[in-house]
């Protein structure tokens, strides 16, 4: 193998396989990149951790046809050092790599690149296009409310759920739960929605956030999920359990509803929640006609409220809960595309019953999110 | 005191750092003598000085304890009741009155508690305190031990051995060693000197089968074992094993006094001097029983919603009464309240010998976060709105 790249094309591949390659030295493969280099179609540069794999084609000037595995972390920061614009590549004998940019040289020890794992095939998988800024939307929006309970494996993820026209995402940990849905065109052609890995969704968010535009394709085959954006590819083996039936938890429309500005509760929240218990990150919200008070207690350090003005005219309600819950739906509204949510709509029962947070106006359909109250 | 003569090169080993004086922590090994046999003596005095044997009532039964006259005759706790019966013909065989242990021993711990709150009970009999930042208020760890001792005698008639060092298994050494009634102390920096010249079966983790493979390599005393190479020792026993016993035999033990959080209640009791009559009599206990718990609630960071009072009438029958406060709490006024009600509740005409307080129903955290979905035995299912 033998070849001329441009150094800023090369980083950017090698970028790409510094989430997925293994840290832990259990397979001394899986922390290598492997580089194979076709007359055809250039540099073909994949990296797994048998659970997650990317592999993209990188245009260059191959001399000589050939592939070697090459530790992926040492190669990034190699090439991110390199002073031209340009380097060769070259497999030396024992798997070596000779690489020469200007006036620098090394010689890097690889593996053989036959130790490598086949990447996982999907040929007949059914990709559906997909706009990356709301496919990048609907994982903020949701993504957050992810279980990091590992005994909850079903939770670790988020749920893909597609449906005729429309496709919906939706995480929850138990306490909370967070739903996007957008209208999509096209068939994915499976029976049930899918669980995405967490570690998988934070791959696919590097890649659509490379580039606004461009083909963006999504698709479900029976263990994996499959994303093709230009010349780069991300497969992720999916968590092999049962989502929860999340639509009994979505109550429906409480009757104490409301409208506060979003930046104006957050940052009250914020302040407020400096004074709650460390953990539980407990706040009182007291609702009245035309108010919410937010109040936080905390027998060692003191005591802290605040009012927030908000449109509402009916009965008083007092409920406690997690502001750190609240305040991640109210900044991941922020990533509400065309333009993020400036109010938000919460809706309430009693004091022991879910609250639900809604963008305000226009976009309520796309995102509802669920928040469990705490007991104080 | 042992070995206090002795010096030591601090600085031959970086490897095994022997703890500074400064900075070392005191920890006090306290461990009642012959615990259940002297209650049985402490309550019936005609006991006093004969072999008593606190034993399981069964033909099949095991000894659970022996007074030091019977210990005498060779009877050892877990020894089959009839071997025991066989060697001590004249001793006084009792059938166990764990109720009345536990009473007994949580009233020592109470003690144990005025010195800090760091008290790690081992069982009813046996406990680690953490006495290291006590020391500016009570004084250094001999004399913190030396004023356990003398106010459990003193308040409850019962021997306390006390061992003291900077950690936990050379103070649990030195109370064995001291027995009955002793008072051991390893001077900080002394520790490894004190094991050398004990047998290897003294440490935690040596049983017949380690102790044997340890023979067979020649070593027989804790020296030998802290000075044997790691790869000779982890031949016989394992890398794992090899390495922490060598570490605890040169005095190395970095484990921590851990007070026991997972208390389900905090109580606070007091058996009167004489038998007490009537609401003004009893009150000011209750108030001051309150106060206690409120203190030890607030020292371990807890909350109770149940106030429950204990009244022990002068015949010994106990009653209970509890109630549940709207909310937890720590604060001895609340608490004081609640056992007020709850003391209109018991039978005031008469002679009381004992009252106790104690809160429970802790929360976890001050507040508590509702689950979304229930939990069920297939995983997630039914909402819980």
């Amino acid at each position: 193998m033998e070849l001329k790249i441009g150094v800023q094309e090369l980083a950017r591949a090698l970028a790409r396989s510094q989430g997925i390659v293994e840290k832990k030295s259990t397979m001394p493969i899986l922390s290598h990149v492997l580089l194979e280099a076709t007359k055809t179609e250039g540099l073909h540069v994949s990296a797994t951790d048998l659970d997650i794999s990317v592999s993209s084609d990188h245009a260059c000037e191959v001399l000589k046809e050939g592939k070697v595995a090459i530790p992926a972390k040492q190669l990034y920061e190699i090439v991110k050092a390199l002073p031209e614009k340009d380097a060769v590549l070259k497999r030396a004998s024992n798997n070596y790599l000779e690489l020469k940019s200007g006036a620098a040289e090394f010689r890097i020890v690889g593996l053989p690149a036959d130790d490598f794992p086949a990447l996982p095939r999907f040929d007949k998988i059914q990709l559906v296009s997909v706009d990356p800024k709301w496919l990048l939307e609907m994982i903020d929006l949701t993504s957050f409310a992810v279980s990091s309970d590992e005994t909850r494996y079903n939770l670790n993820g988020v749920f893909f759920e597609p449906s005729v026209g429309s496709l919906r995402t939706v995480a929850t940990d138990g306490h909370r739960l967070s739903l996007a849905e957008r209208s999509l065109e096209g068939d994915f052609q499976v029976k049930k929605g899918v669980i995405l890995p967490r570690k998988g969704l934070g791959e696919m968010k590097k890649l659509l956030l490379e580039a606004a535009e461009g083909e963006t394709r999504l698709g479900f085959a029976e263990n994996s999920a499959v994303l093709q954006r230009p010349r780069v590819r991300l497969v992720m083996r999916l968590i092999d359990g049962v989502f929860p039936d999340y639509r009994q938890v979505i109550p429906r429309a409480g009757e104490k509803k409301f409208t506060v500005g979003r930046e104006r509760l957050l940052e009250t929240l914020r302040r407020v929640s400096l004074l709650s218990t460390d953990k539980a990150h407990a706040v009182k919200l007291e609702l009245e006609p035309g108010t919410l008070r937010v109040l936080s207690h905390n027998p060692d350090l003191g005591e802290a409220k605040e009012e927030v003005p908000v449109q509402y005219q009916g009965e008083p309600l007092k409920i406690g809960f997690n502001a750190r819950y609240v305040m991640d739906v109210l900044i991941a509204l922020a990533a509400l595309e065309p333009v993020a949510a400036q109010d938000v709509l919460l809706e309430l029962a009693d004091d022991l019953s879910p609250g639900v947070i809604k963008p305000g106006g226009e976009s309520a359909t796309i995102f509802t999110a669920v928040v469990m109250p705490m007991r104080i | 005191m042992l070995n206090s003569g002795q010096n030591f090169d601090l600085s031959n080993s970086p490897r095994h750092r022997q703890m500074s004086t400064k900075g070392a922590r005191a920890i006090l090994h306290l461990d009642l003598d012959a615990f259940y046999a002297s209650v049985e003596q402490l309550d019936a005095p005609a006991l006093h000085g004969r072999p008593v044997v606190v034993a399981g009532p069964s033909s099949r039964s095991v000894v659970c304890a022996a007074s030091y006259e019977a210990r005498k005759f060779g009877v050892r706790s877990a020894m089959p009741t009839v071997r025991a019966k066989k060697l001590c013909p004249g001793g006084v065989f009792v059938t166990p009155r764990f109720p009345r242990y536990e009473e007994i021993s949580s009233r020592v711990f109470e003690i144990y508690r005025r010195f800090t709150p760091l008290v790690e009970p081992l069982s009813l009999d046996e406990a680690f305190l953490d006495v290291t930042t006590s020391e500016s208020l009570h004084g250094p760890g001999r004399v913190i031990a030396a004023a356990v001792k003398r106010a459990v005698k003193e308040e409850l008639g019962l021997t306390v051995s006390a061992g003291i060092a900077d950690v936990k298994l050379a103070a649990k050494i030195a109370s064995d060693l001291g027995k009955p009634d002793g008072l051991v102390e390893v001077p900080p920096g002394t520790t490894r000197a004190f094991l050398e010249p004990l047998p290897v079966s003294r440490l935690w983790g040596v049983g017949r089968v380690t102790e044997k493979a340890l023979a067979r390599l020649g070593i027989h005393r804790l020296g030998q074992l802290a000075d044997a190479p790691e790869a000779l020792l982890a031949g016989a026993l394992g890398r794992g094993h090899a390495r922490d016993l060598r570490t605890l035999a040169r005095g190395e033990d970095p484990r921590e006094v851990v007070a026991d959080e997972e208390a389900k209640s905090v109580g606070a009791e007091e058996t009167f001097e004489e038998d007490l009559v009537g609401r003004e009599a009893l009150l000011p206990h209750l108030l001051g029983q309150a106060e206690r718990v409120a203190r030890r609630l607030r020292e371990v960071g807890k909350k109770g919603r149940t106030v429950t009072l204990k009244v022990k009438y002068a015949d010994f029958e106990l009653v209970t009464r509890r109630c549940t406060l709207p909310s937890a709490t720590d604060d001895g006024h609340v608490l004081f309240q609640a056992a007020r009600a709850q003391l209109e509740r018991a039978d005031l005409c008469r002679p009381v010998r004992l009252t106790g307080v104690s809160a429970s129903g802790f929360q976890a955290g001050r507040a508590e976060q509702l689950e979304l979905f229930e939990p069920s035995p297939d995983g997630l299912t039914a909402a819980t709105s």
